[in-house]
């Protein structure tokens, strides 16, 4: 595994090298100066160029940007230039909403996935496999910021349950009731397309399992379906399952851009709407790095675990006949 | 040439596994079943879309005097906006955004991605530098690269196009490369270029046609991502620049008026519906097809 690990590990660093680049230089070309932005429009030319000097916008590209990755290496974020106080501050209060969100959106799906699935193979009816089927089919098919603005019809405007977004007031956490009134369409919103992919994904790597030899074995010695989908054919399908979950993480993450906005969640994905209307570089560059990271982080971790799980993938590589 | 010497066109086309012809079969997968049904959806949508001018009662951009924020009734079938503008007429002339996009910026970004993955992975150096270029672009999640992008160009209907081909590019630039590297490997193209086929001989007669059904498969799929691509980025108001419309955009009016016109989105919301569930449908009645 560790061998596995080093052999993915540089080409990771250098996509994200690269990614890093690409987004420093892309937000340097956006149009709008944030100068003016910060001094307004009647500053005088002293003015304009001691911020200038004081953000390091005067010194050339290469160097911002090496000056950048080393400030983002040390978490040394600086101050956001419009949207008030330290990088770090905004990304810490928003990464922790957006983390409750996603990891509550992660566990609604593994659970939808976990009894959608094993349901649907132990009782192995042709009509409950075709609902579960279509069900599956329209999960995967509508939209986040459709089925978000249907959840919001229809459990805040026409029928007022629910608080239709917004901010939760501080300490939410400690509060049950709060937490499930704020969090519960959002997380269900995120967490609808996740489990789709996911249900598909185990109901197909049971029954594979299924059509295995030890089933048939442990059928003959007249162990009941259930049990046996339970306890050995679900053990041996959840290695993969993992990989499909880390992927599912990884888009969950970039879904949350969508879901914030709609619920007016204030996590990281909000926070990078405003950046981008405020022209805030430091924020918008962090967020699209942080981003991608997460996204390339999460691919080598699962590829590792999976790799950990399942020999035949950490040897690939490594067979004389492989290439 | 002499008589002896087998030229690669006279090879006994029945011993090739690439002449069997799927092509009834793919026929089936979108006359039956679901992919009928996908079938349906999709076309109902492009004919809405391509009959705007006929369906519309009204202009897209026409403010209507005295209908503010109206329900839905005989005489406007969706209602009307705040600034008083009929949104049925509005749907329709919005869907064509919506075609364009997936008509239009899907297969581009499919054909030129295509043509990387198959020129660049036929020699090493290439290759290599080119599939580091797409982990970099897909190592952006695609609403991520949209942001990114858009904070580059600006909103916009061009945005949405570049934002797709981008992300469109790389996957089938991938998708390329790797069945062209499976179908190289296989024992029918050693044979063939034993006997002296060239580099072009082997791609037009046994990568292409190898090719073709992930690339078709691939195409419905990456087409209803589109959809999603630009209802999320005039959702995120990223997309077009009002007063145009597209079906993102018209969902974003939709839930700025939601207290006061609540079925406003509805119709917007049905069509991307219809579009999305459509062209998945189809994905996967051919995906279908292939595997039987």
């Amino acid at each position: 595994m560790a061998r596995y690990l080093l052999k993915r590990l540089p080409s990771t660093l250098v996509v994200l090298l690269a990614a890093s680049f690409l987004i420093f230089v892309m937000i340097r070309l956006v149009p709008g100066d944030p100068v003016t932005a910060l001094a307004g429009p009647d500053a005088t030319e002293e003015a304009r160029a001691a911020i200038r000097a004081d953000l390091g916008l005067d010194r050339p590209v290469l160097t911002q940007y090496v000056v950048w990755l080393g400030q983002v290496l040390t978490l040394d974020l600086g101050r956001s230039y419009r949207l008030g106080g330290q990088v770090s501050d905004l990304l810490a209060t928003g990464a922790a909403n957006t983390l409750v969100l996603t990891i509550t959106a992660l566990l609604l799906a593994t659970a939808i996935a976990l009894v959608a699935s094993t349901v649907g193979v132990i009782a192995d009816k042709k009509w409950l496999n075709a609902i579960l089927s279509a069900i599956n089919t329209v999960a995967v098919a509508v939209p986040t910021f459709v089925t978000g603005l249907v959840m919001v019809l229809l459990f805040a405007v026409l029928l007022p349950i629910l608080p239709a977004g917004g901010t939760p007031p501080a300490g939410y956490l400690a509060r049950i009731d709060i937490t499930v009134q704020y969090l519960l369409l959002p997380a269900v919103c995120l967490a609808l397309p996740a489990s789709a992919a996911l249900t598909r994904f185990l109901t197909e790597s049971l029954r594979t399992q299924l059509r295995q030899p030890y089933v048939m074995t442990a059928r003959a010695l007249g162990i009941p379906r259930r049990r046996i989908v339970l306890t050995q054919a679900l053990r041996n399908a959840l290695p993969s399952a993992l990989t499909v979950l880390g992927i599912q993480f990884g888009t969950l993450l970039g879904g949350a851009v969508l879901v914030e906005a709609i619920f007016s969640w204030p996590g990281l994905g909000r926070l990078i709407e405003q950046g981008i209307s405020a022209r805030d570089y430091p924020v918008v560059q962090v967020l699209l790095l942080l981003s991608v990271a997460v996204f390339v982080l999460t691919q080598l971790v699962t590829d590792v675990l999976h790799a950990a799980l399942d020999p035949r993938v950490r040897l690939a590589g490594s067979t004389p006949g492989g290439k | 040439m002499s008589a002896e010497i087998i030229i690669p066109g006279e090879l006994d086309d029945s011993l090739d596994p690439t002449q069997h012809d799927v092509r009834p079969q793919r026929r089936r997968a979108l006359t039956q079943g679901r992919g009928l049904v996908g079938l349906v959806l999709v076309g109902i949508v492009v004919v809405l879309g391509f009959a705007a001018p006929l369906l519309a009662p009204y202009s897209p951009n026409e403010q209507i005097p005295g209908a503010n924020l109206l329900g839905p009734s005989s005489t406007h079938w969706l209602g009307t906006d705040e600034v008083n503008r009929d949104v049925f007429s509005r749907m329709v002339h919005g869907i064509r955004v919506d075609l364009l996009v997936v008509f239009l910026a899907v297969p581009l970004g499919a054909i030129l991605g295509s043509l990387v993955g198959l020129v660049t992975s036929w020699w090493r150096i290439t290759d290599v530098l080119t599939q580091r270029v797409f982990d970099v672009i897909l190592a952006f999640p695609s609403l991520i690269l949209a942001i990114a992008l858009s904070a580059f160009l600006g909103p916009g209907l061009w945005t949405v196009v570049i934002v797709i081909v981008a992300a469109e590019l790389p996957v089938f630039g991938r998708l390329v490369r790797t069945s062209l590297r499976t179908v190289r490997e296989m024992p029918f193209v050693e044979a063939a270029e034993v006997v002296g086929a060239g580099p072009l001989w082997v791609l037009r007669r046994h990568v292409l046609p190898n090719s073709l059904e992930p690339l078709t498969i691939q195409l419905a799929v990456s087409m209803s991502v589109a959809v999603f691509i630009e209802g999320a980025m005039s959702f995120l108001g990223l997309g077009v620049r009002p007063p145009a419309a597209s079906l993102g955009s018209l969902i974003r009016d939709g839930v700025r008026t939601m207290y006061d016109a609540p079925y406003f989105a509805v119709g917007p919301l049905l069509v991307v519906v219809a579009l999305v569930l459509g062209l998945l449908l189809i994905s996967q009645a051919l995906a279908e097809s292939r595997r039987a």
